[in-house]
């Protein structure tokens, strides 16, 4: 055919940042065209979609409090990818956050002092970073693809969860549901700012960004995750080792995911259900994709996916529509940037009436 | 305690009969080189799209034909991405699966705890005669045929060989003079076709009945079934009994009386798929012999 | 109440957050109209939990087509989210809302004494607190009757039931089944096996594989959706719906079935409401007049006899004459849990987490 992909000499900056617009852009006009096919005004439903659900402070608290967990672990996720390291595992990671770190919740929260949350903390990061361990030990030792193991550590991560929330931390006074006790005061986020709820999750967030953006750009690490990721053969030559980029990004992953966990169960939940996360391992992959693997960028990615979870929750209130439609404009902005961003590689060239000899061989 | 065995048989096979579909349909893409993740939501269309087809016009056939129609062009989808526009696969697997759930959730909002009651045709009359295996739908049937083809297809033909070498080594393959890019689009677009009728058989056949989160992560389990059947399509099909099995034995075991926990024994297969993961990535000899090489690394011509 | 000027209603409006928890509450003025909230945790579908949820609301509607305005949100599966909706439904003036599952109950328990504008009411809550009234229904009253059906009509005098989770509305629930059975037939026993899961088509079909293969012809449990019905007729075993009539689908082999009826929770919340007599209340209603459980048609397959059995038996339980869980009854290890000459308390039926004497199967260890 006569329209060719054309590798270009070195990727298009202009196209790094115009293919996320481009990608909102497409993502605004298919949401006005489910809007229309429901007998909505589609400009008029856009509005109301995206600004009513942070139009007041409880609402702006309830965006961070929803974007704190998707920035934290699409940070970590990133500091993988940049090295070429599929961390898919993030659920699972956040998963044994919430199981480490509920444990010290329910065991030494009732009664316990200062210090409790701040232990909740750290043994989160060890648990989802214990997780990440895990691909990335197969991945040296065994040459075992990090995609599929970090997977299957997924569902293994939320039975556990489900055998511990059924059985032993099934709450005494919650008439066998399964559910664990509320966590105490001690255990629980507290609130920043008031008549919300947002939480110093969002502070969390905010230091990852930070420490992801100082690793990633400025540090010797990043330098050789980034190499890593761009040549294992160039790195190889510079002596940079690919087993420490595997360690260093699963774990950069688990350690933002466990931590992530904590943002759930001692944040706006306060107890622990088996279904700790609503898939904010799978959603932080797309945050850390739309914000181009950059931390700057994936602070606001991760506001914008929270902000789309939102938006569907009310569009049943103010616009009467399925909160399925979340995910749809979900999967649908992450397919039009990754098709946006073919143009960052490659250049779109026009080869007219070309011999079918010579159309062949491109 | 023999009809509760050919009871126990019969129920896995059914269980199983989706991840067989899944699996093999993965199986035949990643043989080719290409790793796509978005079989769960693929799943969810063709259980969807078939089951509102059947409600509408009580065939079975249809149902299934249509659900077909609507995975592959998902699956083109993720072709377009993956294959010509060389993104990422894993994440757009990824998006695949997110749209392709949400998509058949919003879709089938209107079907929801709706059941299928659909008239026996006389056909099905005289299937369920014949002893034993008439219990058994025409899909699951289907499914052996499916695999015995599948088989033939990959290790006695030379358009089986063709695709498999595209997967090891698409640079030869494509010196060879073979079209790389368009064997790698039919082989993707069958792997949709099959993980339509996985679904669809979900909707119409196992559970004849539309809910929220119907497939429940059996599209997951078929990309795990790839891995775990060491890319051979024999071990895929064991390997989808033993996961379908799986829950079965485990309702079983309960009322037995066994006292391991349900969550240890469903956590099982995906730790089993785990080590053999593991294990053979281990062999480098293994390895070569059965990993297709260029596994989700794009192609570029 | 027409006689409250729109200016005397805003005055006592004015006071109302200074008297919270007290349920003084002003009534609506003659042309306001009355908003009201529902969150379904599920989706709502044409059986089932969520369905019988929904026919509440639209009972209401229909008792009060100009005065009522019911806003209406589903599948909010997350706890964090369902907070935060009914916080949003408050804010935009809905005076009455209603929480339609246990799991919503400890963040309405958090809210009601702070959104003082807005009353509450959780279905399935535990007790009633500031601003908060619930209401349960006896689910046992209606396996008991359908007990009754399964013991008379069960030829291999096993029983079974796919529990969904082992909570104690579950548990007093097939308790009750097995109690009813042997009431008329001694030698019944019941084979769980649990589910884990409200729906989840796959599993349901499969338990019902698990329950059958072992001998079971009389199945029941706490559907939400036919998938139970129709593998059990598949297999050409009787199936009771005790959440619903799925006949629709299992066109022969459902036995009977119960329904549960909520309408009177909502429309007389609604009411009180509207008169400005809203007190937070705990109702744990059964059969009856104004009950939350209807027994409804039976199989025309099932014997005059046995359908008169379960009235009577229905009638002595709504004239309080007839007790399920009076005893004597044994646990599955053989003790006297309950005396022969007295009855289980309401408390004890509520936190019950033991199975009788007849029931095979386990709970698992907390």
């Amino acid at each position: 055919m006569p329209l060719h992909f054309e590798a270009r000499t070195k990727p298009s900056t202009l196209m790094v940042w115009l293919s996320p617009a481009a990608a909102l852009l497409l993502t605004a006009i298919a949401a006005m065209i489910v809007f229309a096919s429901a007998d909505h005004n589609p400009l008029q439903a856009l509005t109301t979609f995206f600004l009513s659900p942070v139009a007041d402070l409880y609402g702006f608290g309830e965006l961070l409090i929803k974007a704190a967990p998707l920035i934290l672990i699409g940070v970590g996720l990133a500091i993988g990818y940049r090295a070429g390291i599929w961390n898919v595992g993030g659920e699972g990671q956040l998963i044994l956050g919430v199981i480490f770190g509920g444990y010290v919740a329910l065991k030494f929260g009732p009664g316990g002092g200062v210090w409790v949350l701040p232990t909740m903390i750290v043994v989160a990061a060890v648990g989802g970073m214990l997780w990440a361990a895990i691909p990335a030990l197969l991945r040296t030792w065994a040459n075992a693809n990090e995609i599929l193991v970090s997977l299957m550590l997924n569902y293994v991560a939320q039975y556990w969860l489900s055998w511990l929330v059924f059985g032993v931390w099934r709450d005494p006074a919650g008439f066998n549901f399964p559910q664990s006790q509320p966590l105490a005061p001690s255990a629980l986020l507290p609130v920043i700012v008031d008549g919300t709820r947002a939480n110093i999750g969002i502070v969390f967030a905010l230091v990852a960004v930070a420490l992801g953006w100082l690793t990633v750009g400025w540090s010797f690490v990043g330098y050789q995750l980034r190499v890593t990721g761009l040549s294992h053969g160039a790195a190889r030559y510079a002596g940079f080792s690919t087993d420490r980029a595997v360690w260093v990004g699963m774990l950069a992953g688990g350690i933002a995911a466990g931590i992530a966990g904590i943002c759930e169960i001692a944040g706006p939940l306060g107890q622990i259900f088996p279904t700790a996360s609503p898939g904010y391992g799978y959603a932080a992959i797309i945050v850390a994709f739309l914000g181009r693997l950059n931390p700057i960028g994936i602070f606001f990615a991760g506001l914008l996916m929270a902000l789309l979870y939102l938006s569907g929750d009310s569009a049943q209130m103010s616009l009467g529509m399925p909160s399925s439609i979340t995910g749809l404009l979900q999967g649908l902005l992450l397919f039009f940037l990754l098709a946006a961003d073919v143009l960052v590689q490659y250049r779109l060239k026009y080869i007219p009436s070309v011999r079918p000899e010579v159309r062949r061989a491109i | 305690m023999i009809g509760q065995l050919t009871q126990l048989i019969i129920a896995t096979l059914v269980a199983g009969t989706p991840l067989v579909y899944a699996a093999l349909g993965e199986l035949v893409v990643e043989l080719a080189g290409v790793l796509n993740m978005g079989v769960e939501g693929m799943m969810v269309i063709g259980a969807i799209s078939a089951f509102a087809v059947t409600m509408a016009t009580g065939s079975l056939t249809l149902g299934v034909i249509v659900a077909i129609a609507a995975a592959m062009v998902l699956s083109l989808l993720f072709a377009v991405l993956a294959i010509s526009f060389r993104a990422n696969q894993v994440a757009v697997g990824l998006a695949l699966t997110i749209f392709g759930t949400s998509l058949g959730s919003y879709i089938g909002k209107s079907y929801v705890g709706m059941a299928l009651v659909t008239a026996p045709s006389p056909l099905a009359g005289l299937i369920t005669k014949i002893p034993l295996l008439g219990q058994l739908h025409p899909l699951v049937w289907l499914s052996w045929i499916l695999f015995g083809a599948t088989w033939y297809f990959l290790y006695r033909t030379k358009p089986g060989l063709v695709l498999r070498a595209v997967g090891e080594s698409p640079a030869s393959a494509h010196a060879i003079g073979y079209p790389v890019i368009r064997i790698r689009y039919l082989a993707t677009l069958f792997g949709g076709a099959l993980a339509g009728v996985a679904g669809a058989y979900v909707s119409l056949v196992y559970t004849a009945l539309w809910t929220e989160g119907l497939i429940a992560g059996r599209g997951w389990i078929a990309v795990a079934l790839v891995v775990f059947a060491t890319w051979r399509p024999e071990r895929c099909i064991a390997g989808a009994y033993l996961f379908g099995g799986a829950t079965m034995a485990q309702l079983f075991a309960q009322s037995a009386g066994v006292g391991l926990p349900p969550e240890l024994m469903s956590a099982l297969p995906y730790i089993a798929t785990i080590i053999v993961l593991a294990l053979i990535s281990r062999n480098e000899t293994l390895m070569r012999l059965s990993v297709p090489a260029s596994l989700g690394k794009p192609f570029n011509p | 109440m027409a006689g409250f000027s729109r200016r005397q209603l805003l005055k006592i409006a004015a006071a109302t957050p200074f008297v919270s928890g007290a349920g003084l509450r002003s009534a609506l003025a003659a042309d306001e109209v009355l908003k009201v909230g529902v969150i379904h945790q599920g989706a709502i579908s044409d059986t089932g939990w969520e369905y019988f949820q929904a026919q509440a609301w639209r009972a209401l509607e229909k008792a009060y087509p100009d005065k009522v305005k019911v806003t209406v949100l589903e599948n909010i599966a997350q706890m964090q989210d369902a907070e935060r909706l009914f916080r949003q439904l408050s804010s935009q003036g809905n005076k009455l809302i209603f929480g339609t599952t246990f799991s919503q109950y400890a963040s309405l328990k958090k809210l009601a004494p702070t959104l003082t504008n807005s009353h509450f009411e959780c279905c399935a809550g535990i007790e009633a607190g500031p601003n908060l009234g619930v209401f349960e229904a006896r689910q046992y009253e209606g396996t008991y009757l359908t007990g009754i059906a399964a013991g008379r009509m069960t030829k291999s005098n096993v029983l079974g039931w796919v529990g969904a989770f082992p909570v104690p509305q579950v548990i007093y629930s097939l308790n009750a089944f097995l109690l009813g059975a042997r009431s008329v037939n001694p030698a019944a026993t019941l084979k769980v096996v649990w589910a884990n899961a409200w729906v989840d088509p796959a599993k349901e079909k499969d338990a019902v594989a698990a329950l059958i293969a072992q001998g079971a012809d009389v199945l029941s449990g706490s559907p939400n959706t036919p998938v139970q019905g129709l593998a059990a007729e598949e297999k050409g075993v009787w199936s009771i719906g005790s959440t619903g009539d799925f006949s629709t689908y299992v066109k022969k082999k459902q036995l009977t079935f119960f329904e549960l009826d909520w309408s009177s929770a909502h429309i007389g919340a609604a009411k009180a409401v509207m008169d400005g007599t809203w007190k937070p209340e705990s109702r744990w209603l059964g059969l009856g007049p104004g009950g939350y459980v209807k027994m409804t048609t039976n199989n025309p397959e099932l014997p005059a006899s046995v359908a008169a059995e379960m009235k009577a038996a229905e009638e002595a339980i709504i004239a309080g004459k007839l007790k399920p869980f009076s005893g004597p009854i044994k646990d599955q290890a053989g003790a006297e849990r309950v005396a022969a000459s007295a009855a289980l308390p309401d408390r004890e039926i509520r936190t019950i987490t033991w199975l009788v004497d007849g029931v095979q199967g386990t709970l698992p260890k907390t």
